[in-house]
């Protein structure tokens, strides 16, 4: 039951992951086609500002639950390993309370989104220039809220797993992280 | 309790959170979601902030940058464009003591002309030039220090993350932060190869090393082969910038563009390995944005709490100059280097400072070089120097230990250190290209 419903969270994040990864191929192509169009043809692609904006929010809240299944969010665990190798039992507790901690942060995003989803659901409101480009914003704020919902599941499966054994790549769960080679590799579709 | 104690005492709270190992975007959201609440006795601002904190931060057209340029770096390193402007570096420098080190940290800032992020520069670099120079006898604890060190420049000069995240902090363009950081990185690059040249002289015991006498020279043809792509790189991407004809983000997606074409025209890259590329982009901009979130989240609760003004204040009436100022920040700064990750500091510690810089009529833009080399010479001290777990974790290679890197970037980050001290004193250096 557990197994199955890890699966299907996992499977569901690994797609929003692969679906984030086309918007930045997407963004690439449209701010070239920008590019192009403006610089050659004299003829700008008027909608450019807003698309960007709207691929940047997809990419963070498509990606964001990949990345707390893998694991890289920015932290810095030299404490926390430090107490895990000493006792691993505090070390479990202490990792498990900062999902918790985190499970409830993302919750009140959730929570603080929900309404506003609600109200643009309703206004039909948009951004952008009328005439010239224009998008609704109820598709944004529901990424976002569903986006919250699936980190709140991960943090979850963080707090009933526990956490792993240490590995060797201690302090490694970083950021900025080189060329790959050096990380723990997200799971390719 | 004062807003302003509350507010203190958030950010004591959120240094502690942040070392027992709590994410930090999670730190700074929960301690400044409770920090408002205390405050105004009420939840309902702590929601409303919430919610435009994480509905607006991320739909800033600016921030496209960082996937764009994260992309751009790990794509031509891919490439092998860091490995080529090695090749070439090492053979102008081989005669010199201390040569190949030299020429990693040339190659090192012609590379961070085309990568934003010091963790790329250090994993190629350890790579490359750790194991080459191993072989001619160099000190390992010189080896490994010089990748540390001259890692650094990817942050500095443009295109840089820490610039970006600068930039959005305290409302400046992208474009003229980019500028800013050119001639400083480059003043750091030269600080580094005096800094060899002399330890060469006076303690070759430390550099260690032989002269390389193979004859194996590279042919004009092969050289103009290793260094056009990346000249093109950065004369399409900062030339753009420079001569206002692409915006950053412009520059960036037309960087991406052509760092795939010369991946693909090298058959460096698959389908696969460039699925792999975009993935690891979007994974970093996505922890990278979160951050930025949540710190914007800090920044509001900072002003709520009136903290910078207190500061500002307080600062005033101790008569305090602009010699103490600097010094307190740089001391902060390096204090929090041994916790912190770079981006986590300049978002914590600016925003506290951002009033009272601007009240005394100094540039924001000579700030932003200050505050993110400050924040830098974090990544190369202990116990939480990045750039040094990187290069161990990519050597892999038992004889050098994580304190043997750590002794090697010492010498590097003491360099750091003048530079920083000239930078302050000489605000044309970051000024003069705007």
């Amino acid at each position: 039951m557990f197994r199955t419903f890890e699966k299907i969270a996992s499977g569901v994040a690994q797609a929003a992951n692969a679906a984030g990864t086309l918007v930045v191929v997407l963004l690439i192509a449209v701010v070239n086609y920008d590019i192009v169009a403006r610089g050659i043809f004299n003829k700008p692609f008027l909608g450019a500002v807003e698309v960007v904006q709207f691929s940047m929010v997809l990419i963070v809240f498509l990606q964001l639950p990949d990345v707390i299944r893998v694991g890289r969010l920015t932290r810095s665990d030299g404490f926390l390993m430090l107490v895990s190798r000493r006792n691993f039992g505090t070390g479990r507790f202490l990792s498990r309370l900062i999902d918790l901690v985190s499970a409830t942060f993302m919750a009140i995003v959730a929570w603080a989104i929900w309404p506003e989803f609600l109200d643009m659901w309703e206004t039909k409101d948009y951004f952008g220039v009328p005439g010239v480009f224009t998008a609704p914003w109820w598709p944004i704020k529901l990424v976002i809220f569903l986006s919250a919902c699936l980190c709140i599941v991960h943090f979850a499966l963080r707090i009933i797993k526990g956490p792993t054994p240490p590995t060797s790549d201690d302090g490694l769960s970083e950021k900025f992280g080189g060329d790959g080679s050096i990380e723990e590799k997200a799971g390719t579709p | 309790m004062t807003p302003v104690e509350i507010g203190a005492l958030s950010i004591g709270a959120i240094v502690f959170l942040i070392y027992i190992g709590v994410y930090i975007p999670i730190a700074l959201g929960v301690v400044s979601f409770a920090a408002i609440w205390i405050m105004r006795g009420n939840v309902d601002l702590s929601f409303a902030l919430t919610k435009i904190a994480i509905g607006d931060s991320a739909m800033e057209y600016t921030f496209a940058t960082i996937p764009l340029f994260v992309f751009m770096g790990l794509i031509v390193s891919k490439a092998g464009l860091g490995a080529d402007i090695y090749t070439v570096m090492n053979q102008g420098c081989r005669r010199i003591t201390g040569g190949i080190g030299m020429a990693t940290v040339g190659a090192n800032a012609v590379f961070a002309a085309v990568t934003g992020s010091s963790i790329a520069s250090a994993s190629v670099f350890s790579k490359m030039s750790v194991p080459a120079m191993l072989s001619h006898d160099y000190n390992p604890r010189f080896a490994v220090g010089v990748v540390a060190g001259s890692s650094v420049l990817g942050m500095i000069i443009p295109p840089s993350a820490m610039l970006i995240i600068y930039s959005f902090v305290a409302e400046q363009s992208v474009g003229e932060m980019f500028l800013a950081g050119v001639i400083p990185g480059l003043l750091l690059a030269a600080a580094y190869v005096a800094a060899i040249w002399f330890m060469g002289r006076f303690t070759p015991g430390f550099v260690g090393g032989t002269i390389i006498e193979d004859g194996d020279m590279m042919s004009w043809g092969e050289i103009a082969n290793k260094t056009l792509p990346i000249t093109l790189l950065i004369i399409v991407v900062l030339g753009g910038i420079y001569t206002g004809w692409t915006t950053p983000v412009e520059a960036g997606a037309a960087g991406s563009l052509l760092g795939i074409i010369i991946a693909a025209v090298r058959g460096r890259i698959n389908l696969k390995s460039f699925w792999e590329t975009v993935l690891e982009t979007g994974h970093i901009t996505a922890a990278l944005l979160f951050l930025i979130t949540a710190a914007s989240m800090y920044a509001r609760m900072l002003g709520i709490a009136g903290l910078p003004n207190a500061l500002q204040t307080v600062l005033a009436e101790n008569n305090l100059s602009f010699f103490w100022i600097m010094t307190l920040l740089v001391v902060l700064m390096l204090f929090l280097g041994t916790i912190l990750d770079t981006a986590s500091i300049i978002l914590i510690v600016v925003p506290l400072f951002l009033g009272l810089i601007e009240s005394m009529g100094l540039s924001l833009v000579w700030f932003g070089i200050v505050a993110v080399v400050a924040a830098e010479i974090g990544l190369l001290t202990p116990p939480l120097g990045l750039s040094c777990f990187v290069i161990k974790a990519t050597l892999d290679d038992d004889r050098i230990k994580l304190k043997d890197v750590f002794l090697g970037a010492l010498p590097f980050a003491f360099v750091m250190l003048l530079v920083l001290i000239v930078l302050i004193r000489f605000p044309i250096l970051s000024l003069a290209l705007l």
